[in-house]
């Protein structure tokens, strides 16, 4: 198979970037290519990702085309997580039929529109929007409790691990949501949702985009000393019905299985450096760690206790911030391949996992953790 | 020449308020009806003996139809709750005087969970394993509110 | 690079105004389960599965969560596509990439529009918001085409200027438009999943409404509820699989180029009739497949047709002949089901229009005739090798191509 790497990134993230989209997407390209050098007539195929409900927009990407660069140039659009986005776009270069492809996510799901009605849209017109009582928040409060309840932890759990990302996030200047001084204890204090939910559990409303341009082998070596290959990748998609055991995920499970089995991983806890997870609310943070085998299930508590998520622990969580720092949807996921792909050129900053060499990223579509997919990427060529 | 039109552009509020109109196909169309006679109906997959409520066609797991339908309830038990403070509105978070009860109900005779609104109790009594009871709306108005919500078993139905 | 190939289709037993026997997850089953039963395949062989469809037209976002039961998906591999008019071949092509990258060998590409629950106009509307306004100043009705479909941008009124500037540069008639409907609805009436069935004649189509000159009412497109479902193999699986009778996808090209309303906002207009994209993407697929003279190596072709200049319009954009000698053809009768050059033997999507599977209907119909799986009446008599199939949509501005053969290019 054609090895295919990512050679550069650039992301904005704010609750209000002040921008229409257009210029949001104009700025964030043009200045990709400034920046690496390149125009965008180095650029064989645009992989577009956003979404019509949350742009206001039908056919949301014939207003992104020309701002991007993809005038008179191939083009197509991912209506899903960014992730996909990513995978599509290394699809189409291991096809052997282009030799790069700019992957651009965004929305503006702070000043544009609300996510959570981005997500009631998602639920099935005839019965779920019917009865009312669904919604983004209330199915993750669901989640969170039946994760707690299974293996009988408090909610405080859910606290430490909010505080850990927005302490993180505050680090990160891609990120704004970031809390410099957050506590298990201040994360607690802040306001009751759908139980166990609080505020500062959950993802912040955010305008963003996120750009990544991958290469096929030789053109990647030609653009960059650094290249963060992309070394395996998978998803699942799991019932729309919540009949199955909320406190895990099959998605993540099957998902991981199949993108350590394509980069050729026989033990992925040990081999991995850091993961980067669309953890939308705290209490999916530990459902999704534990279904790609990082840590056992039900020791969200232990984990915590230990730091072994912390940037110096034994298996770096989102030490961006996740998805609790900004999460622009379907360019969620691409920020969190973008934020690997940082910490594996050694450009984290403060946040920088020592010797990171291996990474994993994760997006997801859907209530309860419907759809899952991940991507491992590595310095090493493999 | 973009800042020009940046300058141009004020916030516009564009509500997408489109009206649609929904086939719900032949499966929840009886079980509205069943809900108009104060029942509740559940429709059992022959692969794998799930039992589903509300009723779909359609067996994913198994790859075939569902037909064999039976009814289920009107009592079941909590198998997973959530106390909503907030209620969320076209997106936006509102807080709410009182405390709503949201739960997965585990009917009689069903294998999935229904999810539905407890009424009649105190959010601190809510809790896995209680025992509640489907409560309809009387008259009944040929909707999915016909089932209105659940009560704890052994208090007086309205 | 791999051999792919379409080596199954399943249609929805109908595609109707309205079917009201059905919801949107029920309906979408059904093609999936036609695609399995005409492949002998069961769900536990798709490895992968791509989806598409304009979500807004049913107002619901992230369709392919709610579907994931009845389109056997559950546990696969998902990814959904999106990209207006030509969504269903970009989904389609999504599957190709897939399989030709080594990711996959056997991938499922799910496509549909359940209309009747939405109006397309409320879509169509969503994408010019906040451009409704400059269209509306500089004449384009946006809302005239209401229930008549596809328009790329709404408008039965912009496609009007589009026909218009296609009948200056070409030299054909108003009439030549009549009679190319006429031709698309007759070939519909043989075509048991086309929409419009009714064997229609030049008189029949002139007298309807004229709607924006050139376009009368019987040049306009339906809205449709329907679904289809393509399965894409690699070459190791159709040998596996099959008995060979499959069609190869042996090129394909997507261009775009810039939304026609934000050229109204700076005072300039694109030549609707220009579609360079359809230059672009078409020649890069020809060169993929080995083709240099599309004319006379290509064998039929199924055009992107929301109204019914554009088949003639487009044979001429993707150098199927000469700027100016469509309409000719047409004379000729070269464009008829047994003509030199058959297009739209399966009536366009002019006479059927699920938007969402419209530009996959346009490759299924290819490879069906290929195959000589075609039920009804319109499977063309000679031996198709290759055949050219176009999607078309954004607005105005996105054109997809692909080409399918009876042999892949390379061994």
């Amino acid at each position: 198979m054609r090895k295919v790497a990512i050679v550069g990134q650039a992301q904005v993230n704010a609750s209000d970037v002040g921008k229409s989209r257009e210029r949001m997407l104009f700025d964030l390209c043009k200045g990709f290519y400034d920046g690496m050098g390149i125009t965008r007539h180095d650029i064989d195929t645009f992989v577009l990702c956003s979404n019509d409900f949350a742009a206001g927009h039908t056919i949301s990407n014939v207003f992104e085309d020309c701002p991007v660069g993809a005038y008179m140039k191939d083009e197509t659009k991912v209506e899903a997580d960014g992730v996909m986005a990513v995978t599509y776009a290394l699809a189409r270069i291991m096809s052997g039929l282009y030799d790069t492809a700019l992957v651009v996510g965004n929305s503006q799901g702070g000043s544009v529109m609300r996510p959570y009605l981005v997500m009631d849209y998602t639920m099935s017109p005839t019965y779920d929007r019917q009865l009312g009582l669904l919604n983004e928040l209330s199915s993750a409060a669901l989640q969170a409790r039946a994760y707690l309840d299974a293996y009988g932890l408090g909610d405080e759990v859910l606290d430490r691990i909010a505080a850990r990302n927005l302490r993180n996030a505050a680090k990160n200047p891609d990120a704004f949501n970031g809390k410099a001084d957050a506590t298990p204890e201040s994360v607690a204090g802040s306001d009751k949702l759908y139980e166990p939910l609080k505020q500062d559990h959950c993802f912040p409303f955010t305008d963003g985009a996120c750009v990544l341009l991958l290469a096929g082998e030789e053109k990647a070596k030609e653009l960059t000393d650094k290249p963060v290959w992309i070394r395996g990748v998978g998803d699942s998609l799991d019932s729309y019905y919540p009949e199955r055991n909320l406190a895990r995920s099959k998605s993540v499970k099957l998902a991981g299985e199949r993108a350590f089995k394509m980069a050729g991983m026989n033990d992925p806890a040990g081999e991995l450096d850091l993961v980067e997870v669309s953890a939308k609310f705290a209490s999916q943070e530990p459902i999704i760690c534990e279904g790609l085998g990082l840590f056992a299930e039900g020791s969200a508590s232990d984990v915590a206790v230990r730091g072994l998520a912390e940037i110096d622990g034994a298996m770096p969580v989102s030490p961006s911030g996740g998805a609790l720092g900004a999460y622009p949807l379907c360019a969620g996921g691409v920020t969190r391949v973008a934020e690997c792909y940082k910490q594996l050129t050694g450009s984290a900053g403060d946040l920088q996992v020592a010797d990171a060499r291996t990474a994993l990223a994760h997006g997801q579509d859907g209530l309860y953790l419907q759809h899952n997919a991940v991507m491992v990427v590595s310095t090493e060529e493999g | 020449m973009a800042e020009k039109a940046e300058r141009s552009v004020v916030e516009v509020e564009v509500p997408l308020d489109f009206t649609y109109n929904y086939r719900v196909g032949q499966y929840l169309e009886r079980y509205i009806k069943g809900l108009g006679e104060k029942k509740i109906l559940g429709v059992r997959c022959s692969g794998c003996s799930k039992v589903t409520v509300p009723p779909r066609n359609f067996c994913g797991a198994c790859n075939r139809v569902m037909d064999e339908w039976v009814e289920v309830g009107p009592e079941g038990t909590v198998e997973n709750y959530t106390i909503g403070h907030v209620k969320v509105e076209r997106g936006a978070v509102e807080k709410l005087d009182e405390p709503r009860l949201l739960a997965m109900v585990k009917l009689e005779g069903a294998t999935v969970p229904l999810l539905a609104e407890v009424k009649g109790m105190a959010a601190s009594e809510l809790e896995n394993g209680l025992r509640v009871k489907a409560v309809f709306k009387d008259p009944v108005s040929d909707s999915l509110a016909d089932l209105s919500h659940f009560e704890p078993v052994g208090q007086e139905v309205k | 690079m791999r051999n792919v190939a379409i080596i199954g289709v399943g249609y929805t037993p109908v595609f109707v105004s309205k079917r009201k026997d059905v919801n949107i997850v029920e309906m979408i089953s059904e093609s999936v389960g036609a695609a399995l039963n005409n492949t002998g395949l069961t769900p536990d062989d798709i490895q992968a599965v791509t989806y598409g469809n304009m979500q807004t037209f049913e107002g619901v976002n992230l369709p392919h969560l709610w579907t994931s039961d009845h389109m056997r998906a559950l546990n696969k591999p998902t990814i959904r596509i999106s990209t207006g008019g030509t969504t269903g071949m970009s989904t389609l092509q999504a599957a190709y990439y897939y399989v030709a990258s080594g990711m996959y060998d056997l991938v499922m590409a799910v496509t549909w529009e359940k209309q009747s629950e939405g109006d397309s106009q409320v879509g169509l509307s969503g994408i010019v918001v906040p451009e409704a306004m400059t269209m509306v100043q500089h004449g384009m009705d946006l809302f005239s085409g209401k229930g008549m479909g596809f328009g790329g941008g709404g408008s039965t009124g912009a496609a009007s200027y589009q026909a218009m500037s296609y009948l200056h540069h070409s030299g054909a008639s108003p009439e030549h438009i009549d009679k190319m409907a006429a031709l698309e609805r007759s070939n519909a009436a043989l075509n048991p999943y086309a929409h419009l069935r009714k064997k229609t004649t030049v008189e029949d189509v002139q007298a309807t409404p004229m709607v924006a000159f050139p376009l009368r009412f019987g040049h306009t497109c339906p809205t449709s509820d329907g679904a289809t479902t393509a399965i894409v193999a690699s070459e190791e699986m159709v040998n596996k699989l099959t008995d060979g009778n499959v069609a190869w996808i042996v090129g394909l090209g997507s261009a775009t180029s810039d939304p026609c309303t934000a050229n109204f906002l700076e005072g300039q207009i694109t030549d609707p009739a220009e579609q360079m994209p359809a230059k672009i993407a078409s020649e890069k697929a020809y060169k993929m497949a080995g083709i240099e003279d599309p004319g006379r190596e290509l064998d039929m072709c199924e055009m992107y047709n929301g109204f019914a200049h554009q088949s003639l319009m487009w044979l001429e954009k993707l150098g199927v002949c000469k700027e100016g000698e469509a309409h000719k053809m047409l004379d000729a009768g070269a464009l008829n089901i047994e003509g030199e050059m058959p297009t739209n033997a399966s009536g366009g999507v002019f006479s059927t229009n699920a938007i969402g599977a419209s530009a996959m209907n346009r490759p299924t119909e290819c490879a069906l005739q290929i195959m000589r799986k075609i039920e009804g009446g319109h499977q063309i008599p000679k031996k198709i090798k290759k055949a050219l199939s176009h999607g078309w949509g954004g607005m105005f501005q996105y054109v997809t191509v692909m080409v399918l053969a009876d042999e892949p290019v390379s061994s």
